[in-house]
């Protein structure tokens, strides 16, 4: 079953996993966007503006990392590559395309994180359906009945732990009751995410490590964490009369 | 849940937290992955020895020192074809700085004569290797084509770019980064 899944959705066609979750994502969000005063126009405007700009901004920030390689070849600015990206600038990008849609729409921006939280966690989950197809984000070697044949040595099925863990953060979300101040079902997602991916990153074979071998994933999963409880607190804080 | 109960929570989890973190650390500096071989970034390229059409044999771990690309194809890969010119651009550009670039034909999947043909028409003159048995297509998990795997000068893999073509920006900021 694993080994069906992995040829069909062989690199590059892992893609294809990622563009499912953002359209499924985008259909479940449509269901609840008007429980939390988003219409689905709005909801299909944000996120394709958003999208937009993450591709173009990772692959303008690209360029301008790697001006000198363009300038002798400036076609390339164009190609279809998707390794000529850089992660960082196309988040960049894409958060600031969101806000100045919430601004200029004048939506509340802790109701509107809230309508896309379905989003949010459904992308999740193409992420590591995709990482699973690509066999990249793999887990540490381990000798546990439960390791999986990977890159020429048994490791732990860390892309199966994290899909499984993806899926049953959706489903609580999902069916949670939603009779809290907005933006809290948002924090909710990152909260509960970032906690997991500190503890399940130790696992991680493929990430950087910092500070003599700190894991870079687990120090930025505590800083999301940190920062989802001062924002809990900033939206839990009661209002004055 | 009131405020006293939220910061003792929240005390809780970034200690515990930051407790996890050092525990995981892995201070050994060890980099298992690159003792090991697979076609994957981060591990020792998969070794092979092949041939040329002209009988030159060309074994990998023998290019030690040296940044190697290399790059599976085949002669009816529309892609492969594609990005052949601007391989051939960046390995003029970069072979005098110790880079290299093993074009691996996938020979089993291939009309073993039409090699001579496309080598000509396209002016390639980097090694362009047999793989008649499909060996080393294997060894690569070859699934896709073309594959190309950026080796770099202690012979670990830099980056796999699966599909094409590639761009000559891409391949110019890849080779650059194996050869540092």
């Amino acid at each position: 079953m694993l080994a069906l899944f992995h040829n069909f959705f062989a690199p590059p066609r892992h893609i294809v996993l990622l563009i499912l979750a953002i359209w499924i994502g985008l259909l479940v969000a449509e269901k609840r966007a008007e429980r939390h005063a988003l219409s689905k126009d709005d909801l299909n405007n944000l996120v394709f503006y958003s999208l937009l700009s993450y591709i173009l901004g990772g692959r303008i920030f690209y360029v301008l990392e790697n001006f000198s390689a363009f300038s002798k070849s400036p076609l390339s600015v164009f190609s279809i590559n998707l390794n000529l990206f850089d992660l960082s600038g196309a988040l960049i990008t894409a958060a600031l395309a969101l806000l100045i849609f919430i601004q200029r729409k004048k939506l509340f921006l802790w109701s509107t994180l809230d309508a896309l939280m379905p989003f949010f966690a459904l992308l999740i989950i193409g992420i590591e359906l995709s990482h699973l197809a690509a066999g990249t984000a793999f887990g540490t070697p381990s000798d546990l009945p439960w390791a999986v044949e990977l890159w020429n040595a048994r490791r732990h099925p860390l892309q199966l732990y994290n899909l499984s863990a993806s899926l049953l953060i959706f489903g609580w979300l999902w069916f949670k009751k939603q009779n809290q101040p907005s933006g809290i079902l948002f924090l909710n997602l990152s909260a509960v995410t970032a906690a997991y991916l500190l503890f399940i990153s130790a696992f991680q074979a493929d990430q950087n490590v910092i500070l003599n071998g700190v894991k870079s994933n687990q120090i930025i999963a505590l800083i999301a964490l940190i920062i989802s409880f001062i924002l809990f607190e900033i939206r839990l804080r009661p209002t004055k009369a | 849940m009131n405020l006293t109960q939220r910061i003792i929570l929240y005390a809780l989890v970034l200690i515990s937290g930051i407790a996890w973190i050092i525990l995981s650390a892995d201070f050994s500096k060890n980099t298992p992955a690159a003792q090991t071989s697979a076609p994957q970034a981060g591990f020792s390229a998969p070794d092979f020895t092949l041939k040329t059409p002209a009988g030159e044999s060309y074994t990998l771990s023998e290019l030690k020192g040296k940044a190697v690309l290399v790059n599976l194809w085949a002669t009816w890969c529309p892609p492969c074809r594609a990005e052949m010119p601007a391989i051939q651009e960046i390995y003029d550009e970069y072979k005098a700085q110790g880079f290299i670039v093993l074009a691996i034909n996938m020979t089993a999947q291939d009309n073993p004569l039409e090699i001579a043909p496309f080598l000509n028409k396209y002016n390639l003159n980097f090694p362009v290797l047999l793989d008649e048995t499909g060996e080393t297509g294997k060894a690569y998990q070859l699934r896709s084509l073309p594959s190309s795997f950026f080796i770099d000068r202690a012979g670990i893999i830099s980056e796999v770019v699966i599909g094409g073509p590639m761009a000559e920006a891409l391949l110019r900021t890849r080779v650059e980064e194996i050869l540092k």
